[in-house]
């Protein structure tokens, strides 16, 4: 990328301050060491070897750093449902309950907008946009301005009225001790039920949204509790996906949040803990993708339960596929590990739980793409029914194969369990094989190039039709205009026919590039799901732009107001910050790319429907 | 877009008829129908052209562009329809008047010219198979330039014979040094082609399979330029078309507040 061969030399400038580093900027600066301490004292983390930890990530510092101790009162929500979050909680004391069934209506839990600017924010830009590239107000870096400005994205709800709550949801409690959030924060899943606080506590958290009418909501929704010791929102966290459930105080209760590069690191380094996630991780994700399911979603609790202990937890390819891939790539090859052969017997349906899959039929000397699977599609569902259906059958063999593109979560749910709970219930399901390899070669062309190129990864893929592109650029100055004068996007991009991929954040279905930021600073926004950097907290490592695999993420030097680089004081090497397309998330009218092409030729696109 | 085009050029043709209805009546009753076919007029000419300033404004939601490109274009041509129910007549009398309907001709010739020539250059430009940006394309001529003069020194040093040095100095230097062959390129003639075969590969007879080798390089090299030209040439009147466009527009509203002055304080 021409922004990351920037000149790193020494140089002098006019303004320099200390790089930042990881942990830098930590969770919660008003951890202390005796917090440590006593965290470290606690049931579910005085069990766990230090010594186990490199020297350069000590167990302590992981906790004084990524993780922070929340107060929550009874009725404060904690996590909500359907928000992006990037850690997970551990239940110190109290108890919590989250909202099972139905979830709780929006207005009631308080959901926050998307802080876009007012119109004449955004037409003021036209006089305080810096004509001078990449300029910051570099005083925001500094650590007192982060923690008077509360770069916490939690925003703290409180239920109100918990007796109703309990008396008509369905709730559970977390008690003191608990480790909770976990599954998310590793899993690469949403949140599973709402939490909250159910003992008196102190909150040091300023913005609360309260729930009114407690008891009729408590009416019309199950609850479950979380007691003390549970961990929670794990999955979400690790899994840079929305929280499925909301969680809210039930009493007041103590939780240990642990942002995920934390969590990450607890992990990799205590076998407890990775056994205590990875164990939680199949659970809870097993059932809830069951229950999501079209086949099993009519099954009573029992029966899913039944069903998933039956099921086999299966995952394929690698959790940072990207590094492979690219290394792959580069040689002209390709990594997909097979998942089902074609022609072989199936035992089981192979339903997807997350990540990507590509359905294949033999073709000549190759194989030919017809399809790619995603989460919540399934495969073998037809040859399975026709087994049972016509168990004297001569060819009941799978009619196609299916491998794994970059990292795939799969649940096999055994014939048997086919035949007793979904065949009996369901009408023969279409052949989607034959239609599919009726395509000719040239008509599935552009399935197959996304594919090999991954573009089924974006959510929201810049594409521009070349045929009516004029090359006029607009669409470039319109970025610009609304990002202060420096553009986030290149029009530039690989080709396959008249459509132009450009080097745009893609906004991805599975964001490696969040995978090892080690201050978060990447993240997906509380609503909406776009992968924004957080420019406060970002040290410019490169780690984002060096993850994603489309080359859309740059690192740029950042100058002062005034235009003079800021350089490091120690080193007087240049401050680099990653920039990408936030989608003008903080702008009136969505993108302003979109809106400015004035030939309709650039679009903004979920590549799994577009390359169909 | 086309199919929004049309739909708006329905209600374009229905506002036409109903100021021209409206005209007729004022006419039979006696009165000016220039002063409503005038305003009229220039109140379309003013809404066309705030599309420029709409390209300034993008950070404020506007709408999209391309809806008020299908105005511009509509609107456009209903200033033509008009301007003739406006004048009565293709080419009005007076000196100013005179200058007046020369500007609006050639504000909406060049717009008429610079619409269709987009809609084609972007098909012409998918066709080269290359994206660059316009910007860039020196840097890359430069590149294929200092590419070409590679070849020819690692020819010489390699095979010690001067022929295909010679040759590229006398001749070929000419080509790479910038974009040529404008016209040939803009009318698709395909003069820079015919200019290889001959000039260039006229060196073919003197060299030996080694120097071919590289002479084969060369024409890679050749057939690179041609498609970075076709960028320039395409992208460039693009580009250029609208340095016509627009300042007479601006001079044509002007001149036509002028003129709308001059009739409100001698003619009324």
């Amino acid at each position: 990328m021409a922004e990351q061969q920037i000149q790193t030399q020494p140089q002098s400038a006019g303004h320099t301050m200390a790089r930042p580093q990881r942990w830098a900027q930590p969770f919660d600066a008003n951890m202390t060491d005796q917090d440590v301490d006593r965290l470290l004292s606690e049931s579910q983390l005085k069990d766990i070897d230090g010594e186990k930890f490199p020297k350069h990530i000590p167990l302590g510092g992981i906790l004084k750093n990524d993780t922070r101790i929340a107060k929550f009162t009874p009725g404060e929500i904690v996590v909500r449902e359907g928000d992006y979050g990037n850690s997970a909680f551990l239940v110190l004391s109290g108890k919590l309950r989250v909202v099972l069934s139905p979830s709780l209506p929006r207005d009631a839990i308080g959901r926050s907008e998307e802080n876009t600017r007012s119109f004449f924010a955004a037409i003021s830009q036209l006089w305080t946009s810096n004509w001078l590239p990449e300029t910051r107000d570099t005083s925001k870096y500094s650590l007192d301005e982060l923690m008077a400005g509360g770069s916490n994205e939690s925003t703290r709800v409180v239920l109100q009225d918990i007796p109703t709550i309990l008396d008509k949801h369905n709730t559970g409690a977390i008690e003191t001790g608990a480790l909770f959030g976990e599954l998310a924060a590793l899993g690469r899943i949403p949140r599973t039920a709402t939490i909250f606080a159910d003992e008196e506590g102190g909150s040091n958290e300023s913005t609360r949204v309260v729930l009114q009418d407690i008891p009729t909501i408590l009416d019309k929704h199950n609850t479950g509790a979380i007691e003390t010791g549970a961990l929670f929102g794990e999955l979400a966290a690790l899994g840079r996906i929305p929280r499925t459930a909301t969680i809210f105080a039930d009493e007041d209760a103590e939780l240990l949040e642990i942002r995920w590069q934390g969590l990450r690191e607890l992990r990799a380094y205590n076998g407890e803990w990775k056994r205590m996630i990875d164990e939680r991780y199949r659970e809870t994700a097993l059932s809830a993708h069951l229950l999501e399911s079209e086949e099993f979603g009519h099954l009573n609790d029992d029966q899913i339960k039944d069903v998933a202990g039956r099921c086999i937890f299966e995952t394929y390819g690698s959790f940072d596929w990207y590094t492979s891939f690219q290394r792959l790539r580069s040689q002209g090859k390709s990594d997909e590990p097979v998942i089902a052969r074609q022609g072989d017997y199936p035992d089981g349906l192979l339903m997807v739980r997350a990540g990507f899959a590509r359905q294949t039929v033999k073709h000549g000397n190759g194989t030919k793409s017809i399809n790619y699977l995603g989460a919540g599609n399934n495969f073998g569902l037809y040859p399975l029914y026709n087994a049972w259906k016509n168990p004297g059958a001569e060819d009941l063999a799978l009619g196609s194969g299916l491998s794994a593109l970059g990292y795939v979560d799969v649940v096999r749910v055994p014939a048997s369990v086919l035949a007793e709970y979904v065949f009996p219930n369901i009408e023969q399901p279409v052949n989607t094989i034959v239609a599919a390899s009726q395509k000719t070669v040239a008509e599935e062309a552009l399935l197959e190039w996304a594919v090999d190129e991954r573009f089924i990864n974006g959510l929201q893929t810049m594409v521009i039709d070349l045929n009516s592109c004029v090359r006029c650029d607009d669409c470039v100055r319109a970025c610009a205009n609304s990002h202060d004068g420096n553009p986030r996007f290149r029009r530039h991009g690989k080709i396959v026919d008249n459509w132009m991929v450009a080097n745009a954040c893609m906004h991805c279905a599975d964001p490696v590039c969040m995978i090892g930021c080690p201050t978060g600073a990447i993240h997906r926004s509380m609503s909406g799901g776009m992968v924004v950097i957080n420019d406060d907290t970002c040290i410019g490592c490169g780690t984002c732009a060096n993850s994603c695999p489309y080359e859309n993420i740059s690192l740029v030097q950042i100058a002062d107001k005034q235009g003079m680089p800021v350089v490091d004081e120690a080193t007087h090497r240049p401050i680099m910050k990653a920039t990408k397309c936030d989608l003008c998330s903080d702008q009136l009218g969505g993108p302003a790319c979109v809106r400015a092409c004035p030939h309709d030729a650039l679009k903004r696109v979920d590549f799994r429907e577009f390359a169909h | 877009m086309t199919k929004n085009i049309s739909i708006l050029s329905i209600f374009g043709v229905i506002a036409l008829i109903v100021v021209g209805y409206n005209a007729q009546k004022m006419d039979l009753n006696l009165q000016n129908s220039s002063v409503l076919t005038g305003y009229t007029l220039i109140a379309v000419m003013l809404c066309v052209a705030l599309l420029n300033t709409r390209k300034k404004l993008s950070m404020i939601p506007l709408g999209k562009a391309s809806s008020w490109v299908v105005f511009h274009v509509v609107g456009g041509l209903l200033c033509v329809a008009l301007f003739w129910v406006h004048t009565n007549t293709f080419w009005p009398r007076g000196l100013y008047e005179g200058f007046l309907a020369g500007a609006f001709y050639l504000v909406s010739l060049s717009g008429i010219f610079g619409y269709l020539l987009q809609r084609l250059n972007a098909r012409k430009l998918t066709k080269t198979g290359i994206e660059v940006i316009y910007e860039r394309i020196p840097l890359e001529l430069r590149e294929i330039q200092e590419k070409a003069e590679e070849y020819i020194l690692e020819c010489t040093e390699t095979t010690g014979s001067d022929v295909l040095a010679n040759h590229y100095l006398n001749t070929m230097v000419w080509y790479f040094q910038k974009p040529r062959f404008y016209w040939s390129i803009l009318f698709g003639v395909g003069n820079s082609t015919v200019w290889f075969r001959t000039e260039g590969a006229s060196v073919k007879r003197y060299l030996n399979s080694e120097e071919l080798d590289y002479f084969r390089r060369l024409e890679e090299l050749f057939e690179l330029k041609i498609l970075v030209d076709t960028h320039f040439v395409h992208q460039n009147l693009n580009k250029k078309w609208l340095l016509l466009h627009v300042p007479l527009s601006v001079g044509l509203v002007i001149m036509a507040l002028w003129h709308l002055l001059l009739v409100e304080v001698y003619a009324l």
